[in-house]
Protein backbone atom coordinates (compact mmCIF):
# COMPACT_ATOMS: atom_id res chain seq x y z
CA UNK A 1 0.00 0.00 0.00
CA UNK A 2 1.36 3.70 -0.71
CA UNK A 3 -0.47 7.05 0.26
CA UNK A 4 0.10 10.19 -1.70
CA UNK A 5 -0.12 13.54 -0.47
CA UNK A 6 -2.20 16.23 -2.51
CA UNK A 7 -2.92 18.76 -0.54
CA UNK A 8 -1.71 19.09 3.43
CA UNK A 9 -3.20 22.48 4.38
CA UNK A 10 -5.70 22.92 7.23
CA UNK A 11 -8.57 25.50 6.60
CA UNK A 12 -7.88 27.60 3.35
CA UNK A 13 -5.51 27.23 0.52
CA UNK A 14 -2.57 29.49 0.50
CA UNK A 15 -0.63 30.55 -2.22
CA UNK A 16 2.45 32.25 -2.28
CA UNK A 17 6.36 32.08 -2.37
CA UNK A 18 6.02 31.20 2.00
CA UNK A 19 4.03 26.93 0.55
CA UNK A 20 5.94 26.60 -2.44
CA UNK A 21 7.73 23.29 -0.46
CA UNK A 22 4.99 22.22 1.52
CA UNK A 23 2.15 23.18 -0.01
CA UNK A 24 -0.95 25.44 -0.43
CA UNK A 25 -3.37 23.36 -0.98
CA UNK A 26 -6.12 21.61 1.52
CA UNK A 27 -7.05 18.52 2.92
CA UNK A 28 -6.21 15.70 0.44
CA UNK A 29 -4.92 12.03 0.21
CA UNK A 30 -4.62 9.41 -2.33
CA UNK A 31 -4.28 5.65 -1.13
CA UNK A 32 -3.28 2.90 -3.24
CA UNK A 33 -2.99 -0.87 -3.30
CA UNK A 34 -0.68 -2.94 -4.41
CA UNK A 35 -2.77 -3.94 -7.43
CA UNK A 36 -3.48 -0.47 -8.13
CA UNK A 37 -6.69 0.09 -6.56
CA UNK A 38 -6.99 3.42 -5.11
CA UNK A 39 -9.27 5.26 -2.30
CA UNK A 40 -9.36 9.03 -2.08
CA UNK A 41 -9.45 10.42 1.55
CA UNK A 42 -10.72 14.01 1.93
CA UNK A 43 -11.97 16.29 -0.94
CA UNK A 44 -9.96 19.27 -0.54
CA UNK A 45 -8.49 21.79 -2.86
CA UNK A 46 -5.48 19.15 -3.26
CA UNK A 47 -8.10 16.98 -4.97
CA UNK A 48 -8.41 19.07 -8.19
CA UNK A 49 -4.39 18.68 -9.00
CA UNK A 50 -5.48 14.80 -7.88
CA UNK A 51 -7.94 14.59 -10.71
CA UNK A 52 -5.98 16.11 -13.51
CA UNK A 53 -3.58 12.74 -12.98
CA UNK A 54 -6.06 10.58 -12.50
CA UNK A 55 -7.74 11.67 -15.83
CA UNK A 56 -3.79 11.59 -17.89
CA UNK A 57 -3.80 7.78 -16.45
CA UNK A 58 -7.62 6.81 -16.93
CA UNK A 59 -8.26 4.66 -19.86
CA UNK A 60 -11.90 5.17 -19.27
CA UNK A 61 -14.73 6.22 -17.27
CA UNK A 62 -13.85 5.00 -13.23
CA UNK A 63 -15.30 4.45 -10.12
CA UNK A 64 -14.02 6.73 -7.54
CA UNK A 65 -14.36 6.33 -3.76
CA UNK A 66 -13.95 9.27 -1.50
CA UNK A 67 -13.35 8.97 1.77
CA UNK A 68 -14.98 12.02 4.12
CA UNK A 69 -13.79 12.88 7.56
CA UNK A 70 -16.46 15.68 7.80
CA UNK A 71 -17.59 18.61 5.34
CA UNK A 72 -16.01 21.95 6.44
CA UNK A 73 -15.09 23.68 3.29
CA UNK A 74 -11.45 22.35 3.27
CA UNK A 75 -12.35 19.51 2.76
CA UNK A 76 -14.47 19.62 0.32
CA UNK A 77 -14.22 22.54 -1.88
CA UNK A 78 -12.02 20.13 -4.15
CA UNK A 79 -14.92 18.28 -5.39
CA UNK A 80 -16.42 20.76 -8.14
CA UNK A 81 -12.36 20.43 -9.86
CA UNK A 82 -12.30 16.96 -9.64
CA UNK A 83 -12.02 16.45 -13.68
CA UNK A 84 -12.84 12.71 -13.36
CA UNK A 85 -16.49 13.99 -12.35
CA UNK A 86 -16.71 16.17 -16.05
CA UNK A 87 -16.24 12.54 -17.59
CA UNK A 88 -19.67 10.82 -18.36
CA UNK A 89 -19.80 7.54 -17.39
CA UNK A 90 -17.85 7.92 -14.01
CA UNK A 91 -19.17 6.76 -10.78
CA UNK A 92 -17.99 8.67 -7.62
CA UNK A 93 -18.90 7.09 -4.14
CA UNK A 94 -18.89 9.55 -1.09
CA UNK A 95 -18.75 8.14 2.25
CA UNK A 96 -18.90 10.77 5.36
CA UNK A 97 -20.16 10.66 9.37
CA UNK A 98 -24.32 9.66 9.87
CA UNK A 99 -24.57 13.23 11.33
CA UNK A 100 -23.40 14.85 7.55
CA UNK A 101 -24.95 12.25 5.41
CA UNK A 102 -28.33 12.43 6.74
CA UNK A 103 -28.24 15.72 4.39
CA UNK A 104 -25.02 14.24 2.59
CA UNK A 105 -26.37 14.76 -0.70
CA UNK A 106 -27.63 18.23 0.37
CA UNK A 107 -24.43 19.13 1.79
CA UNK A 108 -22.26 18.23 -1.53
CA UNK A 109 -25.17 19.77 -4.20
CA UNK A 110 -24.90 22.58 -2.01
CA UNK A 111 -21.69 23.46 -2.68
CA UNK A 112 -22.22 23.46 -6.32
CA UNK A 113 -25.62 25.52 -6.14
CA UNK A 114 -26.13 28.29 -8.61
CA UNK A 115 -24.99 30.64 -6.01
CA UNK A 116 -21.45 29.21 -5.25
CA UNK A 117 -20.96 27.41 -8.52
CA UNK A 118 -21.24 27.42 -12.08
CA UNK A 119 -22.79 24.20 -12.56
CA UNK A 120 -25.68 22.44 -10.25
CA UNK A 121 -24.34 18.49 -8.94
CA UNK A 122 -27.23 17.47 -10.90
CA UNK A 123 -26.18 18.44 -14.33
CA UNK A 124 -22.30 17.32 -13.34
CA UNK A 125 -21.86 13.83 -16.08
CA UNK A 126 -20.56 12.00 -13.18
CA UNK A 127 -22.95 9.53 -11.15
CA UNK A 128 -22.49 10.16 -7.43
CA UNK A 129 -23.78 8.33 -4.50
CA UNK A 130 -23.86 8.56 -0.80
CA UNK A 131 -23.35 5.91 2.12
CA UNK A 132 -23.07 7.18 5.65
CA UNK A 133 -20.63 6.19 7.90
CA UNK A 134 -21.17 4.98 11.75
CA UNK A 135 -17.70 4.92 13.94
CA UNK A 136 -17.35 1.28 14.91
CA UNK A 137 -18.94 -0.03 12.21
CA UNK A 138 -16.27 -1.22 9.50
CA UNK A 139 -17.10 -1.43 6.20
CA UNK A 140 -14.73 -3.04 2.65
CA UNK A 141 -14.22 -0.90 -0.57
CA UNK A 142 -12.26 -3.44 -3.14
CA UNK A 143 -9.14 -4.51 -1.54
CA UNK A 144 -9.45 -2.39 1.42
CA UNK A 145 -10.77 -2.68 4.91
CA UNK A 146 -11.91 0.51 6.39
CA UNK A 147 -12.61 1.54 9.78
CA UNK A 148 -14.24 4.53 10.98
CA UNK A 149 -13.55 6.39 14.16
CA UNK A 150 -15.11 8.82 15.92
CA UNK A 151 -13.27 12.08 16.64
CA UNK A 152 -13.51 15.81 18.44
CA UNK A 153 -14.37 18.23 16.31
CA UNK A 154 -17.08 20.95 15.43
CA UNK A 155 -20.45 19.11 14.29
CA UNK A 156 -18.50 16.04 14.14
CA UNK A 157 -15.24 14.51 12.48
CA UNK A 158 -14.38 11.17 11.41
CA UNK A 159 -10.99 9.67 11.29
CA UNK A 160 -10.19 5.98 9.27
CA UNK A 161 -8.09 3.58 9.91
CA UNK A 162 -7.54 1.71 6.39
CA UNK A 163 -5.90 -1.87 6.49
CA UNK A 164 -4.86 -3.53 3.05
CA UNK A 165 -1.89 -5.77 1.93
CA UNK A 166 -0.93 -7.21 5.09
CA UNK A 167 -0.28 -3.41 6.41
CA UNK A 168 -2.43 -0.47 8.09
CA UNK A 169 -2.41 3.14 8.42
CA UNK A 170 -4.73 5.65 9.94
CA UNK A 171 -6.11 9.48 8.67
CA UNK A 172 -6.96 11.00 11.99
CA UNK A 173 -8.06 14.80 10.94
CA UNK A 174 -9.61 16.78 12.26
CA UNK A 175 -9.81 16.69 15.96
CA UNK A 176 -8.89 18.49 19.19
CA UNK A 177 -7.19 16.46 21.85
CA UNK A 178 -9.59 15.23 24.11
CA UNK A 179 -9.26 16.83 27.56
CA UNK A 180 -10.46 20.77 27.60
CA UNK A 181 -13.04 20.85 25.15
CA UNK A 182 -15.71 18.25 23.75
CA UNK A 183 -17.24 19.70 20.43
CA UNK A 184 -20.98 19.33 20.05
CA UNK A 185 -23.38 20.71 17.66
CA UNK A 186 -22.97 24.28 18.31
CA UNK A 187 -20.80 26.83 18.29
CA UNK A 188 -18.33 27.34 21.07
CA UNK A 189 -16.90 30.97 21.32
CA UNK A 190 -14.45 29.43 23.76
CA UNK A 191 -14.19 26.24 25.96
CA UNK A 192 -16.81 25.64 27.81
CA UNK A 193 -17.01 24.14 31.55
CA UNK A 194 -17.30 20.28 31.51
CA UNK A 195 -19.58 18.23 32.81
CA UNK A 196 -18.99 15.06 34.02
CA UNK A 197 -20.76 13.27 30.83
CA UNK A 198 -18.55 15.42 28.94
CA UNK A 199 -15.59 14.08 30.71
CA UNK A 200 -16.88 10.12 30.14
CA UNK A 201 -17.79 10.74 26.69
CA UNK A 202 -14.08 12.59 26.04
CA UNK A 203 -12.49 9.68 27.65
CA UNK A 204 -14.23 7.09 25.90
CA UNK A 205 -13.45 8.64 22.38
CA UNK A 206 -9.59 8.91 23.24
CA UNK A 207 -9.67 4.96 24.33
CA UNK A 208 -11.44 4.03 21.18
CA UNK A 209 -8.81 5.88 19.01
CA UNK A 210 -6.38 4.59 20.97
CA UNK A 211 -7.25 1.06 20.55
CA UNK A 212 -8.70 1.47 16.71
CA UNK A 213 -4.49 2.56 16.35
CA UNK A 214 -3.29 0.19 18.31
CA UNK A 215 -0.34 -1.17 16.18
CA UNK A 216 -0.93 0.46 12.70
CA UNK A 217 1.95 1.30 10.95
CA UNK A 218 1.43 4.78 10.29
CA UNK A 219 -0.62 7.75 11.32
CA UNK A 220 -1.55 10.80 9.48
CA UNK A 221 -2.65 13.16 12.18
CA UNK A 222 -4.25 17.11 12.41
CA UNK A 223 -1.67 18.67 13.97
CA UNK A 224 -2.42 22.33 12.96
CA UNK A 225 -1.26 24.03 16.17
CA UNK A 226 1.89 24.60 18.17
CA UNK A 227 1.15 24.09 21.82
CA UNK A 228 1.41 28.27 21.98
CA UNK A 229 -1.20 28.27 19.63
CA UNK A 230 -3.39 25.56 20.79
CA UNK A 231 -3.37 27.39 23.90
CA UNK A 232 -4.93 30.46 22.59
CA UNK A 233 -7.59 28.59 20.24
CA UNK A 234 -8.43 25.25 22.14
CA UNK A 235 -11.64 25.30 21.38
CA UNK A 236 -10.96 25.47 17.00
CA UNK A 237 -10.71 21.77 17.11
CA UNK A 238 -7.45 21.05 15.99
CA UNK A 239 -4.50 19.25 17.42
CA UNK A 240 -0.89 19.69 18.68
CA UNK A 241 2.42 17.40 17.32
CA UNK A 242 2.74 16.69 20.93
CA UNK A 243 -0.91 15.78 21.55
CA UNK A 244 -0.77 13.47 18.35
CA UNK A 245 2.97 11.50 19.87
CA UNK A 246 0.88 10.98 23.01
CA UNK A 247 -1.98 9.05 21.05
CA UNK A 248 0.25 7.34 19.07
CA UNK A 249 2.41 6.68 22.06
CA UNK A 250 -0.27 5.12 23.52
CA UNK A 251 -1.32 3.15 20.47
CA UNK A 252 2.14 1.75 20.22
CA UNK A 253 2.23 3.47 16.52
CA UNK A 254 5.56 2.82 14.23
CA UNK A 255 5.15 5.98 12.14
CA UNK A 256 3.41 9.05 12.93
CA UNK A 257 3.23 12.09 9.87
CA UNK A 258 1.76 16.02 10.82
CA UNK A 259 -0.65 16.89 8.51
CA UNK A 260 -3.05 19.61 8.11
CA UNK A 261 -0.57 22.62 8.66
CA UNK A 262 -1.94 26.11 10.16
CA UNK A 263 -2.46 28.21 6.49
CA UNK A 264 0.57 30.91 8.97
CA UNK A 265 2.90 28.44 8.82
CA UNK A 266 5.17 28.79 6.06
CA UNK A 267 8.14 26.58 5.28
CA UNK A 268 10.93 27.90 7.02
CA UNK A 269 8.83 27.45 10.13
CA UNK A 270 7.22 24.07 8.91
CA UNK A 271 11.16 23.18 8.50
CA UNK A 272 11.92 23.69 12.31
CA UNK A 273 8.57 21.98 13.17
CA UNK A 274 9.66 19.05 11.35
CA UNK A 275 13.05 19.42 12.84
CA UNK A 276 12.08 19.49 16.33
CA UNK A 277 9.26 17.20 16.16
CA UNK A 278 11.45 14.20 14.54
CA UNK A 279 14.22 15.14 17.35
CA UNK A 280 10.51 14.57 19.97
CA UNK A 281 9.58 11.43 18.23
CA UNK A 282 12.90 9.48 18.36
CA UNK A 283 13.12 10.01 21.92
CA UNK A 284 10.24 8.00 22.46
CA UNK A 285 10.74 5.67 19.53
CA UNK A 286 8.51 6.71 16.87
CA UNK A 287 9.55 8.20 13.46
CA UNK A 288 7.62 11.82 12.64
CA UNK A 289 7.76 12.93 9.16
CA UNK A 290 6.30 15.85 8.28
CA UNK A 291 3.64 15.92 5.06
CA UNK A 292 4.19 18.18 2.32
CA UNK A 293 2.27 18.64 -1.17
CA UNK A 294 3.39 15.52 -3.15
CA UNK A 295 4.68 13.64 -0.60
CA UNK A 296 4.90 9.60 -1.86
CA UNK A 297 5.19 7.10 1.65
CA UNK A 298 5.12 3.14 1.11
CA UNK A 299 3.17 1.34 3.97
CA UNK A 300 4.67 -1.21 5.57
CA UNK A 301 7.45 -2.00 7.96
CA UNK A 302 9.78 -1.85 5.03
CA UNK A 303 9.64 0.81 2.96
CA UNK A 304 9.46 -0.27 -0.66
CA UNK A 305 8.29 -3.66 0.60
CA UNK A 306 4.81 -3.24 -0.08
CA UNK B 1 -6.54 56.84 -5.47
CA UNK B 2 -4.53 53.97 -4.82
CA UNK B 3 -5.03 50.07 -6.09
CA UNK B 4 -3.70 47.43 -4.74
CA UNK B 5 -4.36 43.52 -5.73
CA UNK B 6 -4.82 40.92 -3.15
CA UNK B 7 -5.76 38.13 -5.83
CA UNK B 8 -5.99 37.66 -9.10
CA UNK B 9 -6.74 34.35 -10.35
CA UNK B 10 -10.07 33.04 -10.85
CA UNK B 11 -12.49 30.03 -9.93
CA UNK B 12 -9.29 28.34 -8.14
CA UNK B 13 -6.46 29.48 -5.86
CA UNK B 14 -3.24 27.85 -7.12
CA UNK B 15 -0.09 27.31 -5.27
CA UNK B 16 3.48 26.60 -6.15
CA UNK B 17 6.13 27.75 -8.26
CA UNK B 18 4.11 28.15 -11.09
CA UNK B 19 2.23 30.84 -9.98
CA UNK B 20 4.46 32.95 -7.63
CA UNK B 21 4.87 36.18 -9.87
CA UNK B 22 0.92 36.75 -10.52
CA UNK B 23 0.09 34.86 -7.60
CA UNK B 24 -2.20 32.33 -6.58
CA UNK B 25 -5.22 33.30 -4.30
CA UNK B 26 -8.23 34.43 -5.81
CA UNK B 27 -10.12 37.58 -6.15
CA UNK B 28 -9.96 40.36 -3.91
CA UNK B 29 -8.84 44.27 -4.71
CA UNK B 30 -8.36 47.27 -2.64
CA UNK B 31 -8.98 51.17 -3.21
CA UNK B 32 -7.92 53.85 -1.01
CA UNK B 33 -8.28 57.35 -0.66
CA UNK B 34 -6.23 59.78 -1.25
CA UNK B 35 -7.55 60.48 2.51
CA UNK B 36 -7.22 57.29 3.59
CA UNK B 37 -10.51 55.66 3.07
CA UNK B 38 -10.80 52.29 2.07
CA UNK B 39 -12.83 49.80 -0.13
CA UNK B 40 -12.51 46.18 -0.76
CA UNK B 41 -14.06 44.71 -3.82
CA UNK B 42 -14.35 40.57 -3.22
CA UNK B 43 -13.70 38.12 -0.80
CA UNK B 44 -11.67 35.91 -2.52
CA UNK B 45 -8.30 33.87 -0.66
CA UNK B 46 -6.69 37.28 -1.37
CA UNK B 47 -8.90 38.89 1.31
CA UNK B 48 -6.83 36.42 3.65
CA UNK B 49 -3.85 38.62 2.87
CA UNK B 50 -5.00 41.78 3.22
CA UNK B 51 -6.25 40.88 6.85
CA UNK B 52 -2.74 40.85 7.88
CA UNK B 53 -2.26 43.94 6.92
CA UNK B 54 -5.69 45.34 8.20
CA UNK B 55 -4.72 43.95 11.55
CA UNK B 56 -1.81 45.64 12.07
CA UNK B 57 -3.77 49.13 11.70
CA UNK B 58 -7.07 50.18 13.24
CA UNK B 59 -8.77 46.77 12.67
CA UNK B 60 -6.59 44.95 15.01
CA UNK B 61 -7.95 47.34 17.97
CA UNK B 62 -11.96 46.76 16.80
CA UNK B 63 -11.38 50.65 15.33
CA UNK B 64 -11.77 49.76 11.53
CA UNK B 65 -15.04 50.15 9.20
CA UNK B 66 -14.78 49.01 5.98
CA UNK B 67 -17.22 48.63 2.90
CA UNK B 68 -16.85 45.30 0.62
CA UNK B 69 -18.40 44.61 -2.44
CA UNK B 70 -18.94 41.75 -3.72
CA UNK B 71 -19.04 41.00 -7.58
CA UNK B 72 -21.70 37.51 -7.15
CA UNK B 73 -21.16 34.82 -4.78
CA UNK B 74 -19.45 32.45 -7.03
CA UNK B 75 -16.95 30.31 -4.29
CA UNK B 76 -13.75 31.93 -5.72
CA UNK B 77 -15.19 35.57 -4.63
CA UNK B 78 -16.56 34.59 -0.94
CA UNK B 79 -13.80 31.97 -0.02
CA UNK B 80 -11.64 34.24 2.04
CA UNK B 81 -15.36 35.63 4.44
CA UNK B 82 -14.87 32.93 7.15
CA UNK B 83 -10.88 33.80 7.28
CA UNK B 84 -10.99 37.40 7.33
CA UNK B 85 -9.31 38.31 10.42
CA UNK B 86 -11.27 41.51 10.88
CA UNK B 87 -14.47 39.77 11.45
CA UNK B 88 -13.24 38.16 14.35
CA UNK B 89 -12.78 41.53 16.34
CA UNK B 90 -15.32 42.98 17.86
CA UNK B 91 -16.23 47.17 17.29
CA UNK B 92 -15.19 46.91 13.64
CA UNK B 93 -17.89 47.88 11.67
CA UNK B 94 -18.06 45.88 8.18
CA UNK B 95 -20.48 46.41 5.06
CA UNK B 96 -20.92 43.87 2.64
CA UNK B 97 -22.82 45.06 -0.20
CA UNK B 98 -24.03 42.79 -3.30
CA UNK B 99 -26.94 41.80 -5.73
CA UNK B 100 -28.93 38.94 -4.61
CA UNK B 101 -27.41 35.93 -6.32
CA UNK B 102 -30.49 34.54 -8.25
CA UNK B 103 -34.06 35.40 -8.21
CA UNK B 104 -35.77 34.13 -4.90
CA UNK B 105 -32.50 33.76 -3.01
CA UNK B 106 -31.21 36.79 -0.73
CA UNK B 107 -27.35 37.47 -0.64
CA UNK B 108 -27.63 37.43 3.19
CA UNK B 109 -29.12 33.51 3.40
CA UNK B 110 -26.33 32.83 0.51
CA UNK B 111 -23.48 34.16 3.02
CA UNK B 112 -25.25 31.79 5.93
CA UNK B 113 -25.26 29.02 3.76
CA UNK B 114 -21.63 29.20 3.75
CA UNK B 115 -21.21 29.78 7.22
CA UNK B 116 -23.38 26.74 8.06
CA UNK B 117 -22.61 25.16 10.61
CA UNK B 118 -21.80 21.58 8.34
CA UNK B 119 -19.56 23.83 6.50
CA UNK B 120 -18.07 25.97 8.84
CA UNK B 121 -17.29 25.87 12.59
CA UNK B 122 -18.24 29.71 12.26
CA UNK B 123 -22.31 28.63 12.20
CA UNK B 124 -23.35 31.69 11.19
CA UNK B 125 -22.76 35.11 10.49
CA UNK B 126 -24.40 36.19 13.86
CA UNK B 127 -21.26 34.33 15.54
CA UNK B 128 -18.80 37.27 13.47
CA UNK B 129 -18.04 39.43 16.78
CA UNK B 130 -17.36 42.37 14.33
CA UNK B 131 -20.62 44.49 13.05
CA UNK B 132 -21.89 43.15 9.80
CA UNK B 133 -24.14 44.22 8.10
CA UNK B 134 -25.75 42.78 4.80
CA UNK B 135 -27.09 45.46 2.13
CA UNK B 136 -28.69 44.47 -0.78
CA UNK B 137 -27.77 46.02 -4.31
CA UNK B 138 -30.19 46.70 -7.03
CA UNK B 139 -27.49 46.67 -10.31
CA UNK B 140 -28.38 50.36 -11.75
CA UNK B 141 -28.55 51.35 -7.91
CA UNK B 142 -25.50 54.26 -7.44
CA UNK B 143 -24.10 53.83 -4.20
CA UNK B 144 -22.20 56.91 -2.06
CA UNK B 145 -19.62 55.37 0.35
CA UNK B 146 -17.13 57.13 2.46
CA UNK B 147 -14.92 58.61 -0.41
CA UNK B 148 -16.38 56.61 -3.33
CA UNK B 149 -19.28 57.26 -5.89
CA UNK B 150 -19.96 53.70 -7.31
CA UNK B 151 -22.06 52.48 -9.82
CA UNK B 152 -23.27 49.48 -10.22
CA UNK B 153 -24.30 47.17 -13.09
CA UNK B 154 -25.63 43.90 -13.95
CA UNK B 155 -23.88 41.80 -16.58
CA UNK B 156 -23.93 38.73 -17.96
CA UNK B 157 -22.00 35.81 -16.86
CA UNK B 158 -22.91 32.47 -18.37
CA UNK B 159 -26.69 30.98 -16.93
CA UNK B 160 -26.39 33.93 -14.38
CA UNK B 161 -25.73 37.60 -13.72
CA UNK B 162 -22.65 39.55 -11.79
CA UNK B 163 -22.34 43.13 -10.55
CA UNK B 164 -19.58 45.62 -12.18
CA UNK B 165 -18.80 48.12 -10.61
CA UNK B 166 -17.65 51.49 -11.64
CA UNK B 167 -15.68 53.52 -8.97
CA UNK B 168 -14.75 57.49 -8.68
CA UNK B 169 -12.63 59.04 -5.91
CA UNK B 170 -10.62 61.49 -5.99
CA UNK B 171 -11.83 62.40 -9.34
CA UNK B 172 -10.46 59.12 -10.67
CA UNK B 173 -12.06 56.33 -11.99
CA UNK B 174 -12.00 52.65 -12.03
CA UNK B 175 -13.62 50.13 -13.89
CA UNK B 176 -14.36 46.47 -12.36
CA UNK B 177 -15.98 43.95 -14.35
CA UNK B 178 -14.67 40.54 -13.34
CA UNK B 179 -16.75 37.21 -14.34
CA UNK B 180 -18.21 38.69 -17.47
CA UNK B 181 -18.94 37.20 -20.97
CA UNK B 182 -20.78 38.77 -23.66
CA UNK B 183 -22.30 37.69 -26.96
CA UNK B 184 -19.22 37.86 -28.02
CA UNK B 185 -15.41 39.09 -27.54
CA UNK B 186 -15.83 41.94 -29.99
CA UNK B 187 -19.35 42.94 -28.86
CA UNK B 188 -19.23 43.77 -25.55
CA UNK B 189 -22.97 44.79 -24.26
CA UNK B 190 -24.00 48.90 -23.90
CA UNK B 191 -23.96 48.55 -20.11
CA UNK B 192 -20.76 47.71 -19.56
CA UNK B 193 -19.58 50.43 -22.39
CA UNK B 194 -21.10 52.77 -20.05
CA UNK B 195 -19.46 51.55 -16.85
CA UNK B 196 -15.80 51.56 -18.66
CA UNK B 197 -16.54 54.83 -20.33
CA UNK B 198 -13.25 57.12 -20.27
CA UNK B 199 -12.16 54.75 -16.65
CA UNK B 200 -8.42 55.87 -15.71
CA UNK B 201 -8.39 51.90 -15.08
CA UNK B 202 -10.46 49.21 -16.69
CA UNK B 203 -9.87 45.84 -14.82
CA UNK B 204 -11.47 43.05 -17.10
CA UNK B 205 -12.21 39.05 -16.95
CA UNK B 206 -9.29 37.76 -18.87
CA UNK B 207 -10.00 34.60 -17.57
CA UNK B 208 -8.99 32.45 -21.11
CA UNK B 209 -5.74 33.14 -23.97
CA UNK B 210 -7.53 34.23 -27.00
CA UNK B 211 -6.61 30.87 -28.86
CA UNK B 212 -8.22 28.67 -25.97
CA UNK B 213 -11.21 31.17 -26.08
CA UNK B 214 -13.86 28.85 -29.01
CA UNK B 215 -13.69 25.40 -26.74
CA UNK B 216 -15.12 27.02 -23.87
CA UNK B 217 -17.34 29.92 -25.26
CA UNK B 218 -20.33 30.42 -23.03
CA UNK B 219 -18.54 29.20 -19.60
CA UNK B 220 -19.57 32.86 -18.17
CA UNK B 221 -16.18 34.14 -18.97
CA UNK B 222 -13.82 36.47 -21.54
CA UNK B 223 -10.37 36.15 -23.23
CA UNK B 224 -8.27 38.68 -23.28
CA UNK B 225 -9.41 40.56 -26.33
CA UNK B 226 -12.72 41.37 -24.57
CA UNK B 227 -11.08 43.84 -22.31
CA UNK B 228 -8.89 45.04 -24.93
CA UNK B 229 -12.22 45.42 -27.26
CA UNK B 230 -13.77 47.30 -24.13
CA UNK B 231 -11.13 49.47 -23.24
CA UNK B 232 -10.98 50.66 -27.00
CA UNK B 233 -14.54 51.31 -27.73
CA UNK B 234 -14.98 53.14 -24.26
CA UNK B 235 -11.87 55.18 -23.80
CA UNK B 236 -10.34 53.34 -20.71
CA UNK B 237 -7.14 54.90 -20.44
CA UNK B 238 -5.55 51.70 -19.36
CA UNK B 239 -6.31 48.23 -19.02
CA UNK B 240 -5.53 45.45 -16.38
CA UNK B 241 -6.19 42.13 -17.31
CA UNK B 242 -7.84 39.64 -14.32
CA UNK B 243 -9.20 36.56 -13.55
CA UNK B 244 -6.53 34.60 -14.66
CA UNK B 245 -7.32 30.98 -15.38
CA UNK B 246 -5.78 28.24 -12.51
CA UNK B 247 -4.67 26.67 -15.95
CA UNK B 248 -2.13 29.77 -16.66
CA UNK B 249 1.86 29.64 -15.24
CA UNK B 250 3.05 32.59 -14.64
CA UNK B 251 4.57 32.23 -18.10
CA UNK B 252 1.95 31.83 -19.95
CA UNK B 253 0.41 34.85 -18.49
CA UNK B 254 3.95 36.67 -19.50
CA UNK B 255 2.66 35.65 -23.29
CA UNK B 256 -0.89 37.00 -22.99
CA UNK B 257 0.37 40.33 -22.18
CA UNK B 258 2.83 40.51 -24.65
CA UNK B 259 0.38 39.09 -27.64
CA UNK B 260 -2.53 41.29 -25.74
CA UNK B 261 -0.60 44.23 -25.91
CA UNK B 262 0.89 43.79 -29.09
CA UNK B 263 -2.93 44.04 -30.94
CA UNK B 264 -4.15 47.77 -29.16
CA UNK B 265 -2.60 51.15 -28.38
CA UNK B 266 -4.27 50.61 -25.02
CA UNK B 267 -1.57 50.54 -22.34
CA UNK B 268 -2.16 46.76 -20.63
CA UNK B 269 -0.86 45.28 -18.15
CA UNK B 270 -1.82 41.74 -16.21
CA UNK B 271 -3.05 42.16 -12.97
CA UNK B 272 -0.41 40.62 -10.11
CA UNK B 273 -1.11 40.00 -6.69
CA UNK B 274 0.57 42.25 -4.18
CA UNK B 275 1.27 45.00 -6.85
CA UNK B 276 0.06 48.68 -5.92
CA UNK B 277 -0.79 51.18 -8.36
CA UNK B 278 -1.34 54.78 -8.01
CA UNK B 279 -4.48 56.06 -9.91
Amino acid sequence: MQITFWGVRGSYPVPGAATVRYGGQTSCVEVRSTSGECLIVDAGTGMRALGNKLLREAQGPMHHHVLLSHVHWDHIQGMPFFGPAYVPGTKISVYALLTAADELNDVIGGITRHEFFPMPLEAVPAHFEFHQVEPGVDFEIGPFHVMPIALNHPFGSVGYRIDCDGSSWAYVADTAPFDQVLHKQHFLKGPEPLSEDDRIALAAMREALVRRLDGVDTVIYDTHFLPDEYARFPHYGHSTPDQALEICGLAKVRRLVLYHHAPTHGDEQMDKIAAEYLAKGANVGIEVLTSFEGMTLPIGPEPGAT
Amino acid sequence: MKIRFWGVRGSFAMSGRDFLRYGGNTTSVELVTNAGQRLLIDLGTGATELAKSLMSVEFGKGQGSLPILLSHTHLDHIQGLPFFTPFFIKGNEIRILGANPISGLSLESTLQNQLAPHYSPLNGLENLAAGVSIETITAGDTIQLPGFEVVTAAVPHGSMWTTAYRITADGKTVAYLSDVEYPSPEEPVDIALGLAQDADLLIHDAMHADHDYEQRRGWGHSPARAGVVLAERAGAKKLALFHHSPDATDDMIDEVVTRTAASTAVPVFAAAEGSYLDI
